[in-house]
């Protein structure tokens, strides 16, 4: 076979064993890390939106304390008593004592005069009647301002609440840090870029922010504002020449602020850049596993096939080689024969000369002499020749018809100890025992019994030899066994201390009887090729 | 009583001269014919008793020679003459009705040796007849008186 052949078949399957199962090996590991992306995705936004639930109630709880701190006083102080600036100061420091975020204390009477005040700086008898906050507080009760700057110069933010006493409305007033504040805010942290931030609805930063971003500026990075409400909102951001975030975001303070948490997207989802790399090294394994299988199994196959092949092809040589034999044997029948007719007619002329010599003696025309003895001696000769010419064409005559083969119905178990019997002497000069394993019934099967025991000689010869060569006078065994398969076939086996083993195998019917129409002809097919095959065989083995 | 007289049926032209020349020699009458076609027309002229016969034969073969010779003339024993590898054929003939076979090559006395015992065998064959013939004749002397 061409050797592009081999390759085409070796690329064939190659191919085929890499591509089948890498399909399937794909679709799994694909929807597999499709289903980890999306419950990790899940599962971390899940997670920046509880933060941010968990944050802002704190933040409002924070605001909501502070508030009430103010509204206790309201109820439990009057204004009278808290315009006495002893009195306040005592206020204060209760008030201190529950939360270190105030920073001064103020009251307001109904006309926005600054009344009575406690803190760092000097604000009594200013007048706020004007100020948004004041009318706003008046309004509503309580008031929360946004962070600004005042005229303090310094970022804070107010939580006020109006009072009524005798039908008239006062203010309390208080300031809160916004350095603790926005401590408060900040102390969120998640990864490593995770932070928290109040924003408010001009969107300008009411905290500090770690990343960058002054109190009171607006952030370069401007998010679409969430629709206000209750609700969560995550959206995933990014702006030209920044980092793509993450962000979770919530109103608080009735919709004024918005708390923003937010996070590095590839901070947030390493989780998820991180399950690359299982996937990949499992990709990478069972591909490799996939491509080595391939491998190593079409190399295997295309050797299978390569050693079929050659042994088909030596075969069909064996086999071109036996009908030249056979051809040949043909040949040279007919050659015997046709020589034969040239013989005939020889022999008839000498038949004539030795009449015509003797008619010639009676005559007197021959005179007996030493010539005279050499013509009947030479005539005698061509006689003797003839005779051989005829043994050398019968030879070959009786040669060709056994070719032919002559199968009959034959016992093993009888013939097979026979054959053994012809070999037994050699056998015993040669300290060679012979082991007959016979069975117990008859198996008859249908054999050319010429053929039989040139194969059964053939190999017990060669059994023999082997051993002599090897083990020399110290001898050795050989066993021969007859065997009746219970599937209908026979064979008999011939092994030289286990060295090697020949099997003859052929079908037969186990009730004995002649094998007929169709199956004799199988059976004759049978030990015919069967016997050709293990009589070279058995040769060559012995050979190597 | 009768003499032998031969046939011999051949291609070999050589072969059938000498022979005859030897066989006429020995006192045999003898008749050849290089084919068989040849045959059954000498067979018609000649009281042949013998046939000596070649298996391989161009034209009409030996074996279909015999059955033509059987058929035609069922009183003349034949012997196939062979070359070893028409053994077969031979046997066919000696099925078809040859009384025997030679294997080529033969000698002369061998040949005479077989033709003679084909032909006793022919004319004891012939005695019986004759004697049953005769037997049928007498047998019913009874018929003979009740026809008279």
């Amino acid at each position: 076979m061409e050797k592009s052949h081999y390759a085409d078949i070796r690329r064939f399957i190659l191919i085929n064993m890499i591509l089948v199962p890498s399909i399937p090996f794909l679709i799994v590991i694909g929807i597999g890390y499709y289903q980890l992306s999306r419950s990790i995705e899940s599962s971390t936004i899940a997670s920046m939106e509880r933060i941010v639930g968990d944050h802002r109630h704190m933040i409002a709880s924070f605001l909501e304390e502070r508030k009430n701190d103010l509204e206790m006083i309201v109820n439990t102080v009057s204004f009278d008593e808290l315009i006495r600036p002893e009195r306040l100061s005592s206020v204060f420091t209760q008030l201190q004592l529950t939360s270190s975020a105030f920073s001064d204390l103020g009251i307001f009477d109904e006309n926005g005069v600054h009344v009575a005040y406690h803190g760092p700086f000097n604000l009594t008898g200013k007048l706020y009647r004007d100020t948004p906050w004041f009318q706003e507080t008046i309004k509503n009760g309580v008031y929360i301002s946004d962070v600004f700057l005042g005229f303090r110069n310094f970022p804070h933010f107010i939580i006020a609440v109006a009072g009524m006493e005798n039908d008239r409305p006062w203010v309390i007033r208080a300031t809160v840090d916004s350095q603790r504040f926005t401590t408060l805010v900040r102390q969120v942290r998640i990864g490593k870029t995770g932070e928290a931030y109040l924003l408010n609805s001009q969107g300008v930063l009411q905290t500090n922010r770690r990343s960058g971003g002054e109190l009171m500026e607006k952030p370069l990075d401007t998010i679409p504002t969430p629709p206000k409400g209750d609700d969560i909102h995550t959206l995933i951001h990014g702006q030209e020449g920044e980092e793509t975030f993450l962000y979770a975001t919530a109103w608080l303070k009735d919709r004024q602020w918005l708390l923003v948490v937010r996070q590095e997207k590839s901070d947030a989802f390493h989780a998820l850049y991180d399950s690359w790399i299982p996937v990949a090294l499992i990709s990478l394994i069972g591909g490799a596993c996939i491509v080595w299988a391939a491998f190593t199994l079409t190399g295997a196959i295309v050797r299978k096939m390569e050693k079929t092949d050659a042994e088909k092809a030596l075969l069909s040589q064996q086999l071109v080689g036996a009908s030249r034999l056979a051809e040949l044997g043909e040949m040279a029948a007919g050659f015997a024969h046709e020589i034969n007719n040239p013989l005939q007619v020889i022999n008839t002329e000498l038949s004539l000369i030795r009449v015509l010599e003797e008619e010639m003696v009676e005559a007197g025309h021959l005179q007996k002499g030493e010539s005279y003895e050499e013509i009947i001696d030479s005539i005698d000769q061509i006689k003797i020749q003839i005779e051989r010419c005829s043994k050398i064409t019968r030879a070959i005559l009786k040669f060709g018809r056994q070719e032919d083969g002559h199968f009959e119905s034959l016992a093993l178990d009888k013939a097979v100890p026979e054959i053994i019997d012809m070999v037994q002497k050699k056998a015993e000069v040669n300290g060679i025992r012979i082991e007959r394993r016979l069975p117990d019934t008859t198996i008859k099967v249908q054999v050319d019994p010429a053929r039989l025991q040139q194969v059964l000689l053939n190999l017990l010869n060669n059994a023999m030899d082997a051993i002599i060569e090897k083990s020399g006078s110290t001898g050795g065994s050989i066993q021969v066994s007859v065997r009746d398969g219970s599937d209908g076939m026979a064979a008999v086996d011939v092994s030289d201390s286990g060295a090697w083993v020949v099997r003859l195998p052929w079908h037969h019917r186990a009730d004995g009887r002649e094998n007929g129409g169709i199956q004799q002809g199988g059976g004759r097919h049978r030990i015919h090729r069967g016997a050709a095959y293990y009589a070279t065989e058995a040769m060559s083995t012995h050979k190597t | 009583m009768e003499k032998l007289k031969l046939m011999l049926v051949d291609d070999e032209e050589r072969f059938l001269t000498t022979t005859e020349k030897l066989l006429k020699k020995k006192g045999v009458d003898v008749v050849t014919a290089s084919s068989g076609g040849e045959a059954l027309e000498k067979l018609r002229a000649h009281a042949v008793n013998v046939v000596i016969l070649d298996v391989k034969m161009p034209g009409m073969d030996g074996v279909a020679t015999l059955k033509e010779i059987k058929r035609q003339f069922p009183m003349v024993e034949v012997i196939m003459l062979t070359g070893h590898a028409t053994v077969d054929s031979a046997v066919v003939g000696l099925k078809s009705g040859a009384v025997d076979y030679l294997m080529k090559p033969a000698d002369l006395d061998q040949i005479l040796e077989k033709a003679n015992d084909a032909f006793s065998r022919r004319m004891g064959i012939e005695e019986r007849i004759r004697v049953a013939r005769m037997r049928g004749l007498m047998k019913s002397p009874r018929d003979i008186l009740r026809n008279t």
